[in-house]
Formats: structure tokens, C-alpha cells, sequence
């Protein structure tokens, strides 16, 4: 419903040289050969450790993923002869491999630089455990190669929910937003936020690079929340746990009046909780808001007011008492 | 719905006048506008949206128009685009 799959956006591929400048500043990746083959393409998030490559078995090799040389790719390179450990090394450079690189400060061998060199495959170097480089180039490429998709509306932290603003045009998105604002709570992104799958059944959203915290009040125009409200009123990602669509009170809608029903709507493949909340006078959106997010958390912690009160109620019914009966059944002379 | 492909003709590109006026002429309307470039998605109806777009001089935009007065905002929209917004 309120997204449509055409519009999400999915890299295919990513360049060897995008990949080197962003994890240079990010993890201290090095150039260990020259500057060549930059221009490569990695189109598979997954790592591939080559040994059994090396060994000189190819079936099934995957040429097309980042090659990560361990302790284990070096000693068994370090222990062969000058003649094999080459044939070696052209077994897996004869493959388009996009780059390699080698963990724990391990350097290339003079041989292998000229061969990486020569087919044009940039080598590169880091200073972690092979385990941790697997662990941060693999949540690096992770997220480069997942879905995303921008919807329109404002993403804001209340009580540590990340709440999800949605609606027409004008409808009072970013007022509701500004209202939570000023209440202490803290707004992630407003009008354009950018929402990222991020492994299986969560979605993190931000903002814009251009508007960070930056929003249009009609009328007014544009302020900076940050700005006027400090670095308290703002978070630059958040997961999104609620979606909240704000319409004009419609008749016609059937809107939730015991909360038993859990609604949730299909963003790339994740089922998000969803309230449709109607615009009434005397309604006040922001209070309604925290309420949302409170019986969320409570929720999440295991108490559901409303299934409470339906075992109650079934208890009541079975017990057959006829009469209504007072919270408090005896006063104890206190006239207060 | 109504899909309309445009082109940036002036050199300043989709800078904040043009936004601000995208923005003005589509509240006339009661169609949704929604403006996708490269697959990205924003709501025509805000500034913010337009100028997160940062559409310089020969981008191709996607205008998308849904609602029942569709025809006319189109039509007065993509005239504004095509004509470099009053600025070529």
C-alpha cells in the first residue's frame, strides 16, 4: 500500500576504488600494490577465503567476492617453493577477482605484488584479526548491497521508539514532529527519510546528507532543529519500530477500539506495526503519539493492556456475578 | 496517474526559487505529486523534498501525479520544467 517495490533502490555493484576510499578512513585499509584495477567491480556482499583455491582446487570458486588472505592463505603460501607458490597464486589471479586483502599486517610476497600488478588486481592491507576484518568488511558490504528506499514523512525517537510519521500532504507531519521536539523527544528526520534494510527484520532509517535536521513548518519555512533545539532534540538513525499514518477522520475507516488486532504494513519485506490515526478536534496528536510509543514498550515487555483486560473480563463472565462492582468495596472511614 | 519525464534545462539547476515554486503550484492541487530521480523517491508538495533532490542542469526527473485533478497540475508543472524555470 504505501510503498511500491519499483522503488526500491538496490546497488548492484560497488567500484574497487569507492571501496578503498571508504574503508580507508573507516578500518585503515592500505594499498599494498599499485594504483591499478581500481575501477573493478565487487558485486557480492560475501567474502571468499581462496585457500582451497590456492591448493589449486576451482570448482565452485568464488572469484567474483572480495578475497581475504588469513594466516592460514600465507603460511601455506610461505611453505612452498618459489615455482609453486607462483602456479599458486596464477591459479586464482587467472579469475576476474575484484581485490584481495590481507589481514593482521600480513604482506604480499614480492611475487605477488608483480603478478597483482601485472593482471591488474589491487592488493590491500589491514591491521585486524582475519576474524574482525571478516566481521567489519562484511557488515561494510552489507549494508552497500542492501535495500533501501525513501518515504515521505517524519522519523522521530519517542521514549526510544523510532515512530514514523506519514500522510498527506500538509496534513501535520512535521507540526506533530516539532511538538515531540519541544516535549524532549528527538527527531531523526523530517520530509525525506531514507530507510535501510538491515539484516533480516530490521529497518534503519536517517535522514538526508543535504537536509539533516532541517524542516518546513507552513508559514514559517525552513528551520534547523538542531539549531533551535540543541544536540538533545536530534539522532541521525533510528530503527524504525511504528508507522503512523494521520488522516482526516473518515467515517467509513474501521479504527481499532480494543487494540487486540496487531496491524502492520510490508516495507521491503518486513512487517512493521501500523496505527492509522484519525484527525479530530480536541485531539491531541502528540500526547496520543507518546501514548503509542509507551503501550509499545509496554508491549514489548510483556504487558497488553488490552489482552489484560480481556482475561478479566472472561474471568468476570464465567464467575456469573450480576452486579457492577466498585474498584474499592469498603471505604474504611476515609472520607477524603 | 500521470507519469511525466523532464529534463533541468536552466544552469543553476532545481535551486531553492524553482522548488519553492514546484512546491507552491502543486498545493493548488489536490492530485498527490510525487518527483523520483534515479529510483529516489520525494513528495512534490515539500520544499524539502524538492530540494533534497539537488538536481543540477540535464538530470532526467520523473514527475508522477495521482488524484483527480491530475491533468491540470500536470500540465502547468511540466510547463514550468520545460520552460527552464523562466530562467534560460
Amino acid at each position: 500500500m504505501l510503498v511500491n517495490d519499483k522503488y526500491i533502490i538496490q546497488k548492484k555493484n560497488i567500484t574497487v576504488e569507492f571501496f578503498y576510499t571508504e574503508l580507508k578512513s573507516k578500518f585503515g585499509l592500505k594499498l599494498l600494490s599499485r594504483k591499478v584495477g581500481f575501477d573493478r567491480l565487487i558485486t557480492d556482499k560475501n567474502l571468499h577465503r581462496p585457500g582451497l583455491a590456492l591448493a589449486g582446487f576451482v570448482e565452485l570458486f568464488s572469484f567474483n567476492r572480495v578475497q581475504v588472505f588469513g594466516n592460514s592463505e600465507i603460511k601455506y603460501l610461505n611453505s612452498l617453493k618459489l615455482k609453486e607458490r607462483i602456479k599458486s597464486l596464477k591459479t586464482i589471479f587467472n579469475f576476474e577477482i575484484p581485490c584481495i586483502i590481507f589481514t593482521e599486517n600480513n604482506k604480499p610476497s614480492k611475487e605477488c605484488i608483480e603478478l597483482a600488478n601485472r593482471k591488474k588486481v589491487p592488493l590491500f592491507g589491514m591491521s585486524y584479526q582475519t576474524t574482525k576484518c571478516n566481521y567489519f568488511l562484511s557488515d561494510f558490504l552489507d549494508d552497500q548491497f542492501s535495500p533501501r528506499i525513501s518515504l515521505h514523512g517524519s522519523f522521530v525517537d519517542v521514549y526510544g521508539v523510532g515512530m514514523m510519521f506519514i500522510g498527506k500532504s500538509g496534513i501535520g507531519k512535521s507540526e506533530v514532529a516539532l511538538d515531540l521536539v519541544e516535549r524532549g523527544h528527538r527527531l531523526v528526520a523530517d520530509d525525506v527519510v531514507i530507510f535501510t534494510k538491515k539484516g533480516e527484520g530490521i529497518i534503519i532509517g536517517s535522514g538526508t546528507d543535504l537536509v539533516k535536521h532541517f524542516m518546513e513548518v507552513r508559514g514559517i519555512g525552513i528551520i534547523d532543529v538542531r539549531g533551535m533545539f540543541g544536540v538533545r532534540s536530534i539522532r541521525f538513525q533510528k530503527r524504525l519500530e511504528i508507522i503512523i499514518e494521520l488522516e482526516i477522520w473518515d467515517d467509513n475507516a474501521n479504527y481499532t477500539r480494543t487494540g487486540l488486532e496487531r496491524q502492520t504494513v510490508d516495507l521491503m519485506g518486513i512487517d512493521i506495526p501500523y496505527v492509522k490515526l484519525p484527525i479530530l478536534p480536541g485531539k491531541n496528536l502528540t500526547v496520543v503519539s507518546e501514548i503509542i510509543a509507551l503501550n509499545y514498550l509496554l508491549k514489548h515487555y510483556g504487558y497488553d493492556a488490552a489482552k489484560v483486560l480481556k482475561s478479566r473480563l472472561t474471568k468476570k463472565i464465567k464467575k456469573k456475578t450480576e452486579e457492577v462492582k466498585r474498584v474499592v468495596d469498603y471505604f474504611e472511614h476515609d472520607f477524603e | 496517474m500521470l507519469e511525466v519525464k523532464v529534463k533541468i534545462l536552466n544552469n543553476a539547476g532545481l535551486h531553492t526559487r524553482p522548488a519553492a515554486t514546484i512546491v507552491k503550484l502543486a498545493a493548488k492541487y489536490i492530485a498527490d505529486f510525487f518527483i523520483y530521480k534515479d529510483g529516489f523517491m520525494v513528495n512534490g508538495k515539500s520544499i524539502i523534498g524538492v530540494m533534497t533532490l539537488a538536481a543540477e542542469k540535464g538530470s532526467e526527473l520523473t514527475l508522477n501525479f495521482n488524484g483527480e485533478d491530475e491533468q491540470e497540475a500536470s500540465r502547468e508543472i511540466v510547463d514550468f520544467f520545460n520552460r527552464g524555470f523562466d530562467e534560460v
